[in-house]
């Protein structure tokens, strides 16, 4: 990598600002230029439905600081194609911006209804994914709405838990059993019976669902047997998809996102990170939109950019955290675990994790272990998922 | 510039302290440990850079 070379970074949240701190922490002193589409500097995204919606964070506790590294940067302007003949990203005004090297951090969007053909035409859905998202849920929910929430994934569970919080009645809607995907069965279960116990009420729907457009209003939501679920407010969380729209031209991107290397590459001149790369994995080229794999990847893709080859291949450590209904799990490992948990410290009672919270450790194959309600350093929490279990 | 550390949030992942080294260390129980909280403008960079990178928002610089 030569130090007069002009590296462009198209993305300028977790992901994008990482690459560029570490480009120059790295001792890149070629020009640098961070391009970022939100109208506001780089902030921390999973506070959103957390501390955000919960009332108890605004954007100066959850603002990442500012780079004071040199670094050009267009913020509040996206890039709308990227012409890799030319070696040039264009904005949305027609500029274009040269590169030598490139790396792509635009992240992913709410996925809609829509976008699984699971919506009428027109219906206006309401998703979360950004602060603006954030402030506006925050506001709607003052008026305590009856809340119905498509998907019980991690998102939709705290979104469903922050709606309860706040006085709305809420009743969640999945084709497939709350949260097994993400935390496997012991925990899911857990976490559902605490959301019940808060009045949350849950609606299988394995045959689908669709949401109806009214002539005025919030939309409803009709399942394949026919019942029809009607609130003042419908959200859906059903996932996200990789930014990948102004990538059309380039054939460097499917619907899956940029698949990248073990060492973050799309291309000898282009990396990637975050939630738009799809990172090598036993099961194929996968996402990992979480905190941890978007830093990770960054800090990979930064050092392959500078190094190449000789760059050390990133190796995840997966881990992800959550809170919602009194419950604050982290877990550290293979996810989702699917056998049954050693309990390692403390005691459920009646469904009720009693006080002090819960160690837990997962033999078979998944090596991985979590933390409810208990505080124990990740550092920590992460040693149990290794063959010969550490001494805590 | 001062660092701080909120205990009620911090979760001990490290991140910082790959970023910071000369500012704050993990302790054997995985406990994050500040070694001086009064940052020079020397290492205000790697200061930022620790705060960035903190998954729950536990650490400020001021």
């Amino acid at each position: 990598m030569g130090q007069h070379d002009h590296i462009v970074v198209v993305g300028a949240s977790l992901a994008g600002s990482t690459v560029a701190d570490t480009l120059r922490r790295r001792g890149f002193t070629g020009s640098l230029t961070l391009i970022g589409a939100e109208p506001r500097s780089a902030y921390n995204r999973p506070a959103l439905s957390k501390g955000v919606l919960a009332g108890y964070d605004g954007f100066d506790e959850i603002a990442l600081p500012p780079l004071s590294c040199e670094v050009d940067q267009l913020i509040g302007i996206a890039a709308v194609a990227l012409d890799t003949q030319r070696r040039e990203v264009v904005l949305a005004d027609g500029e274009r911006i040269r590169y030598d090297k490139l790396a792509i951090t635009t992240g992913a969007r709410a996925r809609r209804l829509a976008d699984l053909d699971a919506a009428d035409t027109g219906v206006q859905e309401i998703t979360f994914r950004d602060l603006d998202d954030a402030q506006r849920l925050s506001w709607l929910l003052a008026a305590r709405p009856r809340t119905v929430i498509v998907g019980a994934g991690i998102l939709g569970m705290e979104l469903a838990s922050a709606c309860v919080d706040r006085g709305a009645s809420v009743t969640v809607i999945d084709r497939q059993p709350p949260l097994h995907a993400q935390v496997g069965p012991f925990l899911a279960e857990l976490v559902v019976k605490a959301a019940e116990r808060r009045g949350v009420h849950f609606v299988h729907a394995p045959d689908g669902l669709r949401l109806r457009g009214r002539t005025s209003g919030t939309p409803i939501v009709e399942l394949a047997d026919g019942r029809r679920l009607e609130g003042d407010l419908v959200l859906s969380a059903v996932g996200c998809l990789p930014e990948v729209d102004w990538l059309r031209t380039s054939g460097l991107a499917g619907p899956g996102g940029l698949h990248i290397d073990t060492r973050c590459r799309v291309t000898p001149d282009i990396v990637a990170a975050g939630d738009v790369a799809a990172f090598p994995s036993t099961d194929g080229p996968r996402r990992t939109p979480l905190w941890t794999a978007a830093f990770e990847q960054a800090r990979t893709a930064a050092t392959t950019l500078l190094d190449g080859d000789s760059a050390p291949p990133l190796t995840p450590s997966p881990y992800f955290w959550t809170e919602q209904f009194g419950m604050t799990i982290r877990m550290c490992g293979a996810m989702p675990p699917l056998d049954k948990p050693t309990v390692l410290e403390g005691m459920v009672r009646n469904g009720v994790i009693e006080e002090g919270g819960l160690l837990l450790r997962w033999n078979g194959a998944s090596g991985t272990a979590a933390a409810v309600n208990r505080r124990i350093p990740i550092t920590k929490l992460c040693a149990l998922t290794r063959p010969a279990p550490a001494t805590i | 510039m001062k660092l701080t550390v909120n205990r009620d949030r911090c979760e001990g992942y490290g991140l910082c302290a790959e970023a910071a080294p000369d500012l704050m260390h993990l302790d054997d129980d995985g406990e994050l440990v500040l070694d001086r909280d009064d940052v020079s403008p020397e290492s205000s960079v790697d200061a930022e850079s620790a705060v960035r990178v903190c998954p729950v928002a536990a650490l400020k610089v001021q």
